[in-house]
């Protein structure tokens, strides 16, 4: 009797299909959320902020990355 | 003109393309036909001097002009140095894809692009108005009130349905695979570095689509005209 082949899952799920972010993907998206909120609140008041692309990645790389980084070889 | 589907088509077309696109040249083709331009199309001050096109929408998409670089002949013909160049058939497809996708968003609006250039009839919807013209802020103000800053939306929208494509495993899995630049950067960067770098125009084009609505809507109240062609208190340049 031949069984059916039993599949895995694709780690990390398929591109293709919505599926709800888990717990450890829902941590990086809070962390993007709060930069993305303080990002649009300085570029309202400050539209300069929001013109440069090199701004913006360079926020992000000091807020998402550096940042965390630092606060963590702290600890 | 489009302020932030141009940072997020490329995600779109990673997607769905996965291995068989190099993210950067990608982004880059994307980016590509503004990058040396958009400047002398709004204008800047260097010291008292202010440098501006006198027809910011002939210079931007008309010939004479710059506008043979919102054509599928310029996507093709970087593309080619790319690849027989630089040795790189992948950057060179990937820049294409980008120009190209570039190229066809922007005949949305009222002025539309040379798409057949050295044949300079303007290829254009007309769905929002082009107001280059009119300086940096009111551009801002008039692409935000009118079916430009919803196309804009159309993109982020589907950006969040695809959140998988911004995830580590897919970028460790599909983008760092598919071009030896990203293994090349990680020897002297780190992965999560790389990671945030990927996610930048996503990050960009979502967060200043946001930042510019509040501003045009809440800080300004320019008023939404969502009709073909708007919004229409604003004068529209056209080819």
């Amino acid at each position: 009797m031949r069984l059916p082949l039993l599949r895995r899952p694709e780690r990390g799920g398929s591109p293709h299909r919505f599926e709800l972010p888990r717990r450890a993907d829902v941590s990086t998206l809070a962390l993007y959320l709060v930069a993305g909120a303080a990002y649009v609140a300085i570029g309202v008041v400050e539209t300069d902020f929001l013109l440069s692309w090199y701004v913006g990645a360079a926020y992000l790389l000091l807020v998402v990355w550096l940042a965390p980084a630092a606060v963590r070889r702290l600890r | 003109m489009s302020w932030a589907a141009h940072d997020l088509e490329p995600y779109a077309f990673q997607r769905h393309l996965k291995l068989k696109v190099a993210f950067v040249p990608l982004l880059i083709g994307s980016y590509a036909p503004d990058m040396m331009t958009k400047w002398f199309v709004y204008g800047i001050h260097i010291g008292g001097w202010k440098l501006k096109a006198s027809n910011p929408a002939q210079f931007h998409r008309g010939w004479p002009g710059v506008g043979f670089t919102h054509s599928l002949l310029w996507g093709v013909v970087i593309g080619l140095i790319l690849w027989k160049g630089f040795g790189s058939k992948l950057w060179g497809i990937s820049f294409v894809v980008g120009e190209w996708a570039h190229a066809l968003t922007d005949t949305g609006d009222t002025v539309g692009t040379m798409l057949l250039f050295p044949w300079t009839y303007h290829f254009h919807l007309g769905a929002w108005a082009y107001a280059g013209q009119t300086g940096r802020l009111v551009d801002a103000g008039a692409y935000f009130s009118g079916f430009g800053g919803m196309w804009d939306l159309v993109w982020i929208v589907y950006g969040f349905f695809s959140w998988r494509v911004l995830t580590r495993h897919y970028f460790e899995r599909y983008v760092m695979a598919a071009d030896s630049f990203w293994p090349w950067a990680a020897r002297r960067v780190p992965v999560t570095a790389l990671l945030t770098f990927y996610r930048a125009a996503f990050f960009y084009g979502t967060s200043r689509w946001i930042a510019w609505t509040i501003w045009a809507h809440v800080v300004h109240h320019y008023p939404y005209d969502l009709t073909w062609g708007g919004p229409h208190w604003v004068h529209a340049a056209r080819p």
